[in-house]
């Protein structure tokens, strides 16, 4: 016989005003098992968890049945409760009183009713609770940073000023990401490299950071603590150790192709940095269009190398790591714009988008920072620029705010300006948004101090006018028709996930939103952790951010990583799947469908007939085991249980409901 | 087929003459027309009670999981056999190494309750098949009729009448004539859910849980099946409607995606309970689903209930 304590909360007026809660109570004290039963009107209180560690110590209870609100919120509250005076916290059940019951419930006779027999079904499991022990997990303390733009570089900044070792690991030639692409940045007009670029250098000197450019995570296996990768180093062919970066393979390199970096609006060599400041500043060599490898001629760059660095026999290197945490900064796309035909983007190409253009204004971009019309060289002398080009639109681009727009834009209108104090920059725009420090200033700025001119409406279509572009739209404030001959029309195209997004997240165990954005533990209160412990998120990988938030959100994933980094030890879930060896028939169903590579194959020996006979089974690595249950309904014969929730349990529960 | 019984004694006999097998598993005649049962024979001397007849339905190769696992055994497979030691092979459930294969082309077998609803069982002493038609013998003469007449469904929608998998095939492989065998699911598929559940619910009634559905089926390998569990007590003693289909659903669900469609278990239910069409309603969402499969067949082939790919018609695109 079971010595059970039911405790019900009132969570003030939360389930008192729906529940009866002295008819449950009373209820409560004739379940089978149940030697007592109180409530309280704030059980997680003080005075309430008090009531608890009494009531086990003065009437020995053996098992305590919580009925409050979900076990997300308290759980751990009461089992440390319960721990305190005595008793193992897996003998805590909690009965969800709140969320299940009188949240969404509005008759108090029925809820309270559902009360009796939501908290009927925890005294049941409840008695068949076990005691479970967490053992202690080593923590490597090594951290893993994928992706090498400003989110991943300050993350790996952050770890490694902590002391701990950190590998960036960049899919890309160089560090920089899409910060390295822009010229200023708002609200500063701070140039962007010069704030960038130390810091790529310091990732490149730090001491506990090893950077592999060039390289991508392949495989991700293991757990928080104990994360093992596999990072594959793509084949360079140039030798990072004799290359001095001092350019003259590039320079009689024969092929050309779109340069990546520059938005494909110049031609790249085969063999290229992708911009001066790359970090490293050694090139690689484009195996799609190096005339060595697609045709087997040329070779010229090897002859031309006075360091001998190039080296064409290089093949990819596949590395395995250890990681106790794994930060994933691994940035944004811009929408593509096939479905924007009105804007004629791809047919003329004064049509450029905002990215575009920040390589045309920028200093090291392919004009050189003078900003002139792509299709005669010429300065332009109106421009448009059309916002949410797929923003805020859910039948052709995406449902979000791209969040960055309306203030690059103004950045844009200024920098315009100052160009060619002549110019006019004309916004189409939905709604400013400028919530941000210094933000909505910085518009006032672009419209009171640089005569940009912000139309409220939208753009209906952009003809090519001889060597002009007609921009057809609606003022919506004055409600007239707008036409304007423009010299260039700029285009603010969405921000979206990256488009192998759901593929890392696959990797990783993270879970995306529905536009693939990696999805965060919880909006408010765990903004920078993955589902997945362990597993940290930084910048526009989780949603459309400007460098500010992109940097404080990676500081916050670095503190994160650090506090996991820091301890030696690690409490295992001891939730972990176990095996019933005389009922396991070896069909292995349970390690196909394990998530987390924790159920193996293994040789048993038993007696049959005198014989000693070998039989294979399934066994649970416990450390690895997440303790999902996947592999529990997998097993035909029940042969696999998980603790804590075993097949007694909730055959139990559901008895308890039902019967 | 007489040949072909022939045939089958030599082999047994050599196999275990030779010592390849210490047993051989096959059929022997029992006392009436209708009966081949499994025959268990060690001894060389004993093979020639051997035989192969239109009454040789029983799956040999469940008897496996009763032998010691360590002594090698002969044993006959037809088509549908052979599926489902396939699949037992994949569960983990036998040893390759340790069988000794012999395949049997089978074009169809006979249900005697097709000869006695076809009024030729009165006096019925011994049927053979000779080419396509089956000769009744009597006391006084005898008759013949065409062979198909009296298979049992199960066979005339057999698609693998030639084993997937032996050692050694006896005799020429035969062609495959199925009919349409989703037939009977498209009609259940379309009928109104009250008439479905009224449907199952009689069939159900009648089930008097003597488990041979289970005990018959190559893809029920489990070492202690759950229903035999005492503790969790999955499933009530009492003969209540509800545990029994809870047994029928389950027992459905336990085989999804491995059920070979022998057909067994709809053959050998003493009450008559149309089991495989349940079974047959899952392979044929599995397959509209991921793909046709055909559980036992092909070895290689991932199955399809116990692999995670990126674009499985059930993984939304978006996550």
């Amino acid at each position: 016989m079971r010595r059970i304590g039911v405790f019900i909360c009132w969570c003030g007026t939360n389930i008192a005003n729906t529940v009866n809660i002295e008819g449950v109570t009373e209820a409560a004290g004739k379940m089978p098992s149940v030697i007592y039963a109180d409530n309280y009107k704030y059980m997680c209180s003080e005075i309430g968890q008090s009531m608890i560690k009494e009531a086990i110590i003065k009437e020995k209870l053996d098992r305590v049945v919580v009925a409050a609100c979900s076990p997300r919120m308290h759980e751990l509250t009461f089992f440390k409760t319960a721990a305190a005076a005595g008793l193992n916290p897996y003998l805590v059940e909690i009965a969800n009183i709140r969320e299940h019951c009188s949240w969404v419930h509005k008759d108090k006779q029925e809820a309270t009713g559902k009360a009796i027999a939501l908290i009927r079904t925890a005294v049941a499991k409840a008695a068949r609770n076990k005691e479970l022990w967490a053992t202690q997990i080593p923590v490597e303390c090594r951290a893993l940073v994928i992706g090498g733009g400003i989110g991943g570089i300050q993350a790996a900044l952050d770890i490694a000023d902590a002391g701990f070792e950190v590998d960036l690991v960049e899919r890309t030639p160089s560090i920089g990401g899409r910060m390295a692409q822009l010229d200023k940045t708002f609200p500063t007009l701070d140039c962007s490299a010069c704030i960038l670029t130390p810091k790529m250098v310091e990732v490149a000197s730090h001491h506990n950071i090893t950077l592999y450019t060039f390289s991508e995570v392949e495989k991700v296996d293991g757990f928080v603590g104990n994360f093992e990768a596999t990072i594959r180093k793509k084949a360079r062919s140039i030798d990072l150790e004799k290359c001095t970066g001092c350019g003259i393979c590039w320079e009689k390199c024969p092929s050309r192709v779109k340069s990546e970096f520059d938005e494909a609006l110049v031609m790249r060599k085969a063999v290229y940095v992708p911009f001066p400041q790359a970090v490293p500043n050694v090139p690689v060599i484009d195996r799609a269009s190096c005339r060595r490898f697609t045709r087997e001629k040329c070779g010229i760059c090897r002859k031309a190398c006075p360091a001998g660095a190039v080296n064409y026999d290089q093949e990819d290197e596949v590395l395995q790591k250890k990681y106790g945490a794994i930060v994933v900064a691994t940035g944004f796309d811009i929408l593509d714009l096939d479905d924007f035909g009105e804007f004629s983007y791809g047919k003329h190409p004064d049509v450029l988008t905002s990215l575009e253009f920040e390589r045309l204004v920028n200093s090291s971009g392919p004009t050189g920072g003078r900003l002139l019309r792509p299709s005669d060289q010429s300065p332009p002398k109106n421009v448009v620029f059309i916002q949410c080009v797929g923003s805020r639109d859910k039948s052709r681009g995406k449902p979000y705010c791209s969040k960055i727009c309306c203030m690059y834009s103004a950045k844009h209108a200024i920098l315009l300006r100052e160009k060619y104090p002549e110019a006019q920059a004309y916004v189409f725009y939905i709604d400013i948004r400028t919530a941000g420090k210094d933000f909505e200033e910085f518009h006032r700025r672009a419209v009171e101090e640089y005569g940009a001119l912000y139309l409220k409406g939208s753009v209906g279509k952009v003809f090519p006018d001889g060597d002009k572009l007609l921009v057809k739209g609606v003022d919506s404030l004055s409600g007239h028709a707008v036409e304007i001959e423009a010299d260039m029309v700029v285009l603010a195209a969405a921000i979206k996930a990256k488009s192998d997004a759901p593929q890392l997240a696959r990797l990783l165990g993270i879970s995306t939103d529905t536009h693939s954005f990696f999805t965060e533990a919880h909006p408010k209160l765990r903004p920078v952790e993955a589902h997945t412990a362990g597993i940290f998120l930084a910048g526009a990988c989780q949603g459309p951010k400007d460098i500010p938030e992109t940097v404080s959100q990676a500081s916050g994933a670095a503190a994160k990583a650090i506090i996991l980094l820091s301890k030696d030890n690690l409490l295992s879930n001891p939730c972990v799947s176990e095996v019933n060896e005389s009922l396991c028939t070896g069909c292995l169903s349970c390690i196909k469908v394990c998530p987390y590579g924790a159920v193996a194959e293994k040789t048993i020996e038993e007696k049959i007939h005198g014989k000693a006979l070998k039989r294979r089974v399934a066994e649970v690595n416990e450390a690895l085991c997440q303790g999902c249950g996947s592999c529990t309904v997998s097993c035909r014969p029940g042969a696999v249980n998980l603790k804590g929730f075993t097949n007694e349990q909730i055959m139990a529960e559901v008895d308890a409901i039902c019967l | 087929m007489k040949q072909l019984s022939e045939i089958l004694k030599e082999v047994a006999f050599g196999s275990l003459s030779s010592g390849e097998a210490e047993m051989v598993i096959g059929w022997q005649k029992g006392p009436f027309w209708w009966q081949s049962f499994p025959a268990f024979i060690t001894d060389p001397g004993g093979t020639g009670s051997l035989i192969w007849d239109p009454f040789s339905v029983s799956n040999l190769s469940k008897y496996l999981l009763k032998e010691v696992p360590e002594k090698k055994i002969a044993l006959f497979l037809k088509g549908c056999d052979a599926l489902g030691f396939n699949q037992m092979l994949r569960d983990g459930r036998v040893d390759r190494e340790k069988v000794l294969l012999f395949g049997i082309p089978c074009d169809g077998l006979v249900d005697p309750a097709r000869v006695e609803a076809a009024g030729l069982s009165k006096g019925l002493l011994q049927v053979k098949k000779e080419q396509e038609e089956l000769i009744f013998y009597y006391k006084k003469g005898q008759r013949k009729a065409p062979a198909r007449d009296f298979y049992y469904a199960k066979c005339l929608s057999c698609r693998y009448p030639n084993p997937v998998i032996y050692d050694q095939m006896l005799g020429e492989a035969v062609p495959c004539q199925p009919v349409e065998r989703f037939a009977d699911v498209s009609k259940l598929e379309t009928t109104p859910l009250e008439e479905r559940f009224s449907y199952w619910s009689r069939h159900f009634s009648r089930c008097i849980r003597c488990f041979a559905c289970r005990n018959v089926c190559p893809a029920c390998s489990c070492r202690e099946c759950i229903f035999d569990l005492a503790e969790p007590r999955w499933l009530g003693k009492a003969n209540e409607l509800s545990e029994t289909q809870f047994y029928h659903i389950t027992r459905a669900y336990h085989v999804a995606g491995r059920c070979v469609d022998c057909g067994e278990c709809a053959r050998i239910c003493p009450v008559g309970i149309p089991l495989a069409e349940l079974n047959r309603k899952f392979i044929k969402d599995i397959n509209e689903l991921y793909g046709e499969y055909d559980a036992g067949a092909d070895l290689d082939k991932e199955a399809p209930l116990l692999t995670f790919k990126t674009d499985d018609p059930d993984v939304s695109s978006g996550s």
